[in-house]
């Protein structure tokens, strides 16, 4: 077996001192429990440790890249029946009261977070605020339907309406 | 927008399940465009993620991640490792342009307004939590009385809180108020306090119970401290 050298370890574990804040409030946040979201946050390092090589410079600064990994464990873990559905939508108590981001916690890409929200608003509400939802909270096309006590195909149709007006802005920004 | 392309925006949202995502997942491991297409999205959504306030896991978890890794060789972190310090310190830095930012729109002349008076510098402390754990960042805007504490290096035990404290030399140690582990505060002090902080004036961080010092007791451990210098 072969024994974990203390270099990479303290690698690992400045990375997780860094992160962990930031990854555990975005898998609180699609989780809504404490329990599921740091069974997320542990597979995130888990998975970290066994092939960081993943990561790709070039493409996103290495906090874009994690933030978006830990909410994609998070969505596995919704999907695949392992997590209760929670009940309430948010726990917001169990986040941390200040709604101020910490400087060293923003994702320092200042001009593509300027245009996806200039992009989101330019969508209709009925469009942006399904987009939303189902980024922030995991919703399938399926609870977003019944949440809004519309018919799936309405709820596809705003999506996909939007998600084309997206990518044309998205697009005419670069 | 071609099917390609809003079936990986589906997939990145998320919108997915049951058969659908078992079959994207399949094109994402195959195919290189639809790779492609989930990583611009992917690209683009991700600073959404700001908006989402950190939360502290529990102190215990890192021992549990150690546990389960423990016997398996790791990748290579290095380069990640280095990537996340470079990031830090681009944070610490621009946190510090936004402060000179700040003075500098104060500090330009409008020639139609009388001459503003001149301006304190704003004042930081750097306090270190432990060897070789993160620090308390401590930003004072004399010209705003205003605090602004970084504790994104702080978590919760879920048993103890810790108080900022101004400690003026032979003086009476003054609270600055009980320090909230992973966010970044704005304080606005009374202007009694904020008279008495300046360059030098030294800071203490004491371990209380949840809440904070109680009224009829002595506060608890100094656990670290610092001082106000000048940028």
């Amino acid at each position: 077996m072969i024994r974990l050298a203390q270099g990479d370890r303290n690698a690992l574990e400045e990375i997780y001192r860094a992160t962990s804040v930031k990854l555990f409030g975005i898998c609180l946040r699609i989780l809504g429990d404490r329990k599921e979201a740091e069974d997320a946050l542990q597979e995130v390092y888990v998975n970290l440790w066994r092939r960081a090589g993943r990561y790709d410079p070039e493409r996103a600064s290495p906090i874009t890249w994690l933030a978006t990994f830990a909410r994609n464990r998070a969505i596995d873990r919704l999907r695949s029946g392992r997590s209760r559905r929670r009940a309430a939508p948010v726990e917001a108590a169990a986040l941390l009261a200040d709604d101020r981001l910490a400087a060293d916690e923003a994702l320092i890409d200042a001009e593509r977070e300027a245009r996806i929200h200039l992009c989101l608003d330019q969508l209709e509400d009925r469009q942006r605020d399904s987009i939303r939802t189902a980024f922030f909270e995991g919703a399938t096309y399926a609870e977003l339907a019944e949440r809004r006590a519309v018919p799936l195909g309405t709820v596809k149709s705003w999506i996909r309406r939007g998600l084309a007006r997206l990518k044309t802005c998205l697009e005419a920004g670069e | 927008m071609t099917e390609l392309e809003r079936l990986a925006g589906e997939y990145a949202l998320g919108l997915l399940e049951g058969e659908e995502l078992v079959s994207a997942r399949a094109r994402l491991a195959r195919e290189p465009d639809f790779a492609a297409a989930v990583a611009f999205w992917e690209g683009r959504l991700a600073p959404l993620l700001d908006e989402v306030g950190g939360a502290a896991p529990d102190p215990a978890l890192w021992q549990r991640i150690v546990a389960q890794i423990e016997h398996e060789p790791g990748a290579e972190l290095v380069q990640l490792q280095a990537r996340v310090r470079f990031w830090q310190r681009a944070a610490a830095g621009a946190a510090v342009a936004a402060v000179a930012a700040l003075a500098l729109v104060v500090l330009t002349p409008d020639t139609a307004a009388p001459p503003p008076a001149p301006l304190a510098e704003p004042l930081v402390a750097s306090i270190p939590l432990g060897t070789d754990a993160p620090r308390l960042g401590v930003t004072y805007l004399p010209e705003r009385s205003e605090l602004l504490i970084s504790a994104s290096g702080l978590s919760a035990d879920g048993v103890h809180d810790h108080e900022l404290w101004l400690v003026p030399p032979g003086g009476e140690a003054q609270s600055l108020g009980v320090i909230v582990p992973g966010v970044e505060r704005r304080v606005t002090l009374p202007r009694d306090l904020a008279k008495r902080i300046g360059g030098g004036s030294h800071l203490a961080l004491t371990r209380e119970p949840i809440g904070g010092k109680p009224a009829n007791q002595a506060a608890g451990p100094v656990v670290a401290e610092g001082d106000f210098s000048a940028i």
